[in-house]
C-alpha cells in the first residue's frame, strides 16, 4: 500500500470517528421512550444529552415563534411629563404623520415636526433643563426606548420562567424587537397573553356622576356636530316608527362612515327616544351603579370614543375605559342581555402595580361574598401600603377602579381606609386567568406596550407530520437517485451513492455538533444537496470515461478524470456556496435553516464526493492486483 | 457501459435563432404577465394571517366560505391543503382579530388549528426589502466571481442566462398566480445557484477546449464543448429533477411552492446554460475576436 493511500485512510477514519461520535447522542435520544426520558431527567442527565442532539425547529416539533416590537408612540406618551393642550395638539399631528408614513421612524417624525413648528420638546419630555435642544431630547427618548426593550426582555424572561416552558428562546433583535420561541406548548393563546400583556395594574379614582353626565352630554353634542344628516335620518325613522323602543341600525349609518368595513360592521341598539338629540347616550343603558353598554354596541361606542373630534373635546385628565368582562342582566322583555360597563376615571392613577409585593390567585373564601369566584389577593410593599392607606382614607365612599391593561377589573366603593396594604382583585373569567395575572403581577409590568408583529404557531401534530414527510422525501429521493446512478455507472455508481450517504451523515453530524436547528426547509436543503452532490461524481465519471475511451490505462484514466474535473467542481460549487452564504446572512427564520444545510452540504460534497470517492477508486487502481476492467 | 449520448454532434450554436426566439417569446409573455397580473405575494411579504385548519368531518371549500360570508366576517382566501384540511388566509387589516374571526365563523364545527402564521404588514414589507437585498447581493457576488475566474464576456453570457431563468420562473409564478412565500424565494436563489452551476460547467469546458483546439472557429469549439458535457448536464439535471419532484410529491403543503419553483428552475436552468449562455458567447465573443471568420461564411 502506498504512503499516499495511508494518510488518506487516516483522514477518512478520523472523519468517520468524529461523525459517529457526534451523531450518537441524537440516535440515542430519538430511541428513548417517554418513561426513559423522565428517568434520565430525574438523574439530571437529560439536559446534558439534549445539549448534544440535533435540535428540531419549531416547524418540526410544534411551538410558537413570536416577534415582539415595542410600541414607540405609546411609550413616548407614557414618558411625557408635562401634558398641556399644546402637547396634545403636537402629538396628534405626529401620530397623523406616522399613520401616513408607517415606515418612517416615529422619533424622526417627532423631531421634524417639532423643528418645523419651532416647538421646544424639553417642555414636554424629560430633559436636563428647558434649554436642551430638540435633537438631544429625542436622542434621550431613543435611549430610554432601548432601555425599555432591554427591561421588557428581562420581564418576559421572568414571566416565561414562571409559566414553565422547556428551553425557551428569548432574544433581543436590534434595538426595538424581541424574539420569543416556545417549543411544544398546548395553549398558544394563553402563552401569548402572558408574554405580551403589559400587566399595568392601576388603582384609579372614578369621576363624580355629575361630571360624568356632563361629559356624556358633550360627547352627544360632538357626535351630532360630526354628522348632522345621518342623525336626522334616524330622527325621521323615529317619527314614523313606534316610540321608545330599541331599534337596530348599522354603525356606519350612525357615524355616516363612507368606506364599507364589512368585517367590523355590526348592528347596534339605539334607544329611539334619545337617538335624535343624544346619539351617544342612546347607545348606553343605565345599570344602576354603572353605565352599561350592550355587547352589540361595544364597537359603536368604541368608535365614537376614538373619533378624533370627540377626543379633542374631552378633558386631558379623563380616561374612559370598558370593563374587562360583560355581565348578564335580565331585560324588561324577559330575555338576557350582556352588558359591558363604561367607566369615566382619572388619567393619573392613585397607585400602580409597582407597589405590589405579593400576588396570589385563589378562589374566593367561603365566608366572603366572592365565594368560589377566582380572585387575586395582592399585598403592597411598605411605600405602597402608605400611599394606599392615604388614598383610601381620603376618598371613603368614592369609587375606585382597579385597572389592568386599560380594562377595569372591578370598581368597588371604598368603604373604609385600608391600612395594611391588602387588596382583592376580582373580575376574572376563570381561575386560569387569575393565575396568569398572578404570574404577570409577580414578574412586573412591561415598561412599554409591546406589539406582536409576527407570529408563527405550529401544532404538534403538524410538526410530527412534517417530520414524517421530510424523512420520506429523503428516503425516496435517495432511492431514486441511487437506482438511476447505479444502473448508469455500475461499480462507480455504487461508490458515488456510498459517498452520497456519507455526505448526508456528515451534514447531520455537523448540525449536531454546532447545535444547529433542523427545520423543514432544512430537510428540503438536505434533499436538494443529494441531487446536487451526485454532480461532482458525474463530472468525474464522465471525464474518466472519456479518457478510458481514448485508450488510456485504467489507472491514468482515473487519475486524469479526477484531476481534470477538480477545477470544474470547484467553480460550480463555489457559486452555490456564495448563494448559500448570502441566504444564511440575510435570510430570516425558515430560510436560514435551508441555507445552513445547503452550505454544509456543499462543503462535505468536496470531502466525500471528491476526496473519499477518489480514495476508494485509488484503493482499486493502486492495489496489488490491478483491475482489468473499469466498471463505470 | 450505458451511455445516453454517444459522440453527439448537435449544432446548438447555429440553432440559436430558434432557441433565442423561443426564449424571447417566453420572456415577453412573462413580462406582460408580470405587468398585467403582477405577483401573488403570500403573507410573508404582504402581511396577514394564514391558518391551517383540519376538520373532523368532510366539508367543501364553498361550505367553508359560506360560514364566513353568512356571518359577515369578510371573504378570506380558502385553499384545500389536504383531506378535510384548509388554508384560510385573512387580510392584514383584520390581523389582530384573526383568531376571533375564525372562532366565530367556525363555531359549532369540530376543528383543529394546525398552524397559524401572522405577519404584520410592516414586517412583511421589511421581509420583502431584505429579500430583495439578499437576491441583489447574491447576484453581484456571483458575477464578480465569474468575472474573476473567467473572462468578462463569459460573465455576460452567465448573466443573460440567469436573467432569463429568473424572469421566466417569475413569469410562470405570475401567470399561474402561485404564491410567493419565503421558501419560494429561497428556491429562486437556489435556482440562481443551480443555473450558474450548469452554465459554469459548460464554460469550463469551453475554456479548456479553447486552449486545446487553438485556431478553430469559436462556434465549433462551443458546439464541441456543449456536446462533450451533454451527458453530464443531462444526468445531473435528472438526479436533481428526481429529488425536487419527490419533494413536491411528499414534502407537503409547506414545501410545495419551494419544490415547484425548483422543478421549473431545474428545467429552465438546464435549457438556458446550453441554449442561451453558450451561444451568447459566440455573438458577444465575436466582437472581441476580429481574427475569426464571420459565422455566415463558415457554413
Amino acid at each position: 500500500m502506498s504512503k499516499k493511500l495511508i494518510w488518506r485512510y487516516l483522514v477518512i477514519v478520523a472523519l468517520l470517528g468524529w461523525a459517529v461520535y457526534t451523531i450518537m447522542p441524537t440516535l440515542r435520544y430519538e430511541r428513548l421512550s417517554t418513561e426513559e426520558k423522565s428517568v434520565l431527567k430525574e438523574e439530571g442527565k437529560l439536559l446534558d444529552l439534549e445539549s448534544k442532539i440535533i435540535k428540531r425547529g419549531l416547524d418540526l416539533q410544534g411551538g410558537m415563534h413570536l416577534v415582539l416590537e415595542i410600541n414607540v408612540p405609546d411609550f413616548i406618551k407614557k414618558v411625557a411629563d408635562h401634558q398641556s393642550a399644546a402637547y396634545y395638539d403636537y402629538m396628534e399631528k405626529v401620530d397623523a404623520l406616522y399613520r401616513e408614513n408607517p415606515e418612517k421612524d416615529y422619533l424622526n417624525i417627532m423631531l421634524e415636526t417639532a423643528e418645523n413648528d419651532s416647538l421646544r420638546l424639553s417642555r414636554y419630555f424629560p430633559a436636563p433643563d428647558r434649554r436642551t435642544d430638540n435633537k438631544a431630547v429625542v436622542d434621550n427618548l431613543q435611549k430610554e426606548c432601548e432601555q425599555a426593550v432591554v427591561r421588557a426582555e428581562e420581564i418576559i424572561r421572568n414571566r416565561i420562567d414562571q409559566f414553565g416552558v422547556a428551553e425557551p428562546v428569548i432574544q433581543l433583535i436590534g434595538n426595538k424587537r424581541i424574539i420569543v420561541e416556545l417549543a411544544g406548548i398546548d395553549d398558544p393563546d394563553r402563552a401569548k397573553d402572558i408574554i405580551h400583556n403589559t400587566a399595568l395594574l392601576e388603582f384609579v379614582l372614578l369621576k363624580d356622576p355629575e361630571y360624568t353626565q356632563d361629559i356624556i352630554n358633550r360627547i352627544d353634542a360632538a357626535v351630532k356636530r360630526i354628522n348632522p344628516e345621518e342623525i336626522t335620518a334616524v330622527d325621521s325613522a323615529v317619527i314614523s316608527g313606534k316610540k321608545s323602543e330599541d331599534k337596530e341600525i348599522s354603525v356606519s349609518e350612525l357615524l355616516g362612515l363612507q368606506e364599507s368595513d364589512s368585517t367590523a360592521e355590526s348592528l347596534v341598539l339605539v334607544d329611539e327616544d334619545l337617538a335624535s338629540e343624544h346619539p351617544f347616550s342612546a347607545l348606553l343603558r343605565n345599570l344602576g351603579w354603572d353605565i352599561g353598554v350592550p355587547k352589540e354596541n361595544y364597537y359603536a361606542v368604541n368608535r365614537i370614543l376614538n373619533d378624533p373630534e370627540v377626543v379633542r373635546i374631552l378633558p386631558n385628565d379623563l380616561r374612559i375605559l370598558f370593563s374587562a368582562k360583560t355581565q348578564k342582566i335580565e331585560t324588561v322583555q324577559g330575555g338576557n342581555a350582556e352588558f359591558y360597563s363604561l367607566y369615566f376615571i382619572n388619567r393619573e392613577p392613585g397607585l400602580t402595580g409597582d407597589a405590589v409585593k405579593e400576588a396570589k390567585a385563589e378562589l374566593g373564601s367561603v365566608s366572603s361574598e366572592r365565594m368560589g369566584q377566582p380572585v387575586v389577593n395582592v399585598r403592597m410593599d411598605g411605600e405602597g401600603t402608605k400611599t394606599w392607606a392615604r388614598l383610601t382614607g381620603a376618598n371613603v365612599d368614592k369609587r375606585l377602579a382597579i385597572v389592568l391593561d386599560n380594562k377595569v377589573q372591578m370598581a368597588p366603593r371604598i368603604e373604609s381606609k385600608i391600612p395594611n396594604g391588602r387588596t382583592v382583585i376580582e373580575g376574572f373569567a376563570g381561575l386560569a386567568e387569575a393565575q396568569d395575572i398572578e404570574i404577570v403581577l409577580k414578574a412586573g409590568a412591561l415598561p412599554a406596550p409591546i406589539d406582536i408583529i409576527e407570529e408563527r404557531t405550529v401544532g404538534a401534530s403538524l410538526g410530527a407530520d412534517s417530520v414524517r414527510r421530510g424523512v420520506n422525501s429523503v428516503l425516496f429521493g435517495l432511492a431514486l437517485v441511487a437506482l438511476f446512478i447505479i444502473v448508469y455507472y455500475r461499480g462507480a455508481g455504487t461508490i458515488a451513492i456510498a459517498t452520497l450517504v456519507l455526505n448526508i451523515f456528515f451534514v447531520l453530524s455537523i448540525l449536531a455538533s454546532l447545535r444547529a436547528t433542523l427545520t423543514l426547509p432544512g430537510i428540503a436543503g438536505l434533499v436538494l444537496t443529494m441531487g446536487m452532490a451526485v454532480d461532482a461524481n458525474v463530472l468525474i465519471f464522465e471525464r474518466i470515461r472519456e479518457e478510458y475511451l481514448r485508450g488510456k490505462t485504467i489507472r491514468s484514466s482515473v487519475e486524469n478524470g479526477y484531476s481534470r474535473a477538480l477545477i470544474t467542481i470547484l467553480d460550480a460549487n463555489l457559486t452555490t456556496l456564495i448563494t448559500a452564504l448570502v441566504l444564511w446572512q440575510y435570510g430570516s427564520g425558515p430560510i436560514r435553516g435551508f441555507a445552513v444545510v445547503l452550505f454544509w452540504g456543499i462543503i462535505f460534497n468536496f470531502v466525500s464526493g471528491y476526496f473519499i470517492s477518489r480514495t476508494i477508486f485509488m484503493s482499486f487502481t493502486h492495489g496489488k492486483k490491478p483491475l482489468n476492467k473499469l466498471s463505470i | 457501459m450505458l451511455q445516453f449520448f454517444k459522440n453527439t454532434h448537435y449544432d446548438v450554436v447555429n440553432k440559436r435563432r430558434i432557441t433565442f426566439g423561443i426564449s424571447l417569446a417566453l420572456i415577453v409573455l412573462s413580462l406582460v404577465s408580470l405587468f398585467v397580473r403582477g405577483l401573488n405575494y403570500g403573507i410573508d411579504f404582504s402581511g396577514g394571517a394564514k391558518m391551517q385548519v383540519e376538520f373532523s368531518q368532510s366539508i367543501t371549500a364553498e361550505e367553508l366560505r359560506a360560514k364566513f360570508t353568512e356571518k359577515n366576517l369578510g371573504n378570506p382566501e380558502i385553499k384545500s391543503s389536504g383531506l378535510n384540511e384548509y388554508m384560510i388566509t385573512i387580510n392584514p387589516e383584520n390581523l389582530d382579530d384573526a383568531n376571533g374571526i375564525l372562532e366565530q365563523a367556525l363555531g359549532g364545527t369540530d376543528y383543529t388549528l394546525l398552524q397559524i402564521d401572522k405577519i404584520g404588514p410592516k414586517i412583511g414589507q421589511e421581509l420583502r426589502s431584505n429579500s430583495l437585498k439578499a437576491v441583489g447581493i447574491a447576484l453581484l457576488l456571483v458575477l464578480i466571481y465569474i468575472t474573476v475566474r473567467f473572462e468578462f464576456h463569459f460573465a455576460v453570457g452567465a448573466v443573460a442566462a440567469l436573467a432569463h431563468d429568473v424572469l421566466i420562473t417569475l413569469g410562470l409564478f405570475s401567470i399561474f398566480q402561485w404564491e410567493i412565500s419565503m421558501p419560494v424565494l429561497a428556491a429562486f436563489l437556489t435556482i440562481v445557484g443551480y443555473s450558474l452551476n450548469d452554465t459554469i460547467v459548460i464554460f469550463d469546458r469551453i475554456r479548456e477546449d479553447l486552449k486545446v483546439h487553438k485556431g478553430k472557429p469559436l462556434a465549433d469549439i462551443i458546439n464541441f464543448s456543449i456536446n462533450e458535457s451533454l451527458s453530464r448536464t443531462v444526468i445531473t439535471s435528472l438526479t436533481t429533477f428526481f429529488v425536487v419532484i419527490i419533494l413536491a410529491l411528499f414534502g407537503g403543503q409547506v414545501l410545495f411552492g419551494f419544490s415547484i419553483a425548483m422543478v421549473i428552475g431545474v428545467i429552465i436552468g438546464t435549457y438556458s446554460s446550453m441554449f442561451i449562455a453558450a451561444p451568447i458567447l459566440v455573438v458577444w465573443g465575436h466582437k472581441f475576436k476580429e481574427k475569426e471568420k464571420p459565422l455566415e461564411k463558415k457554413k
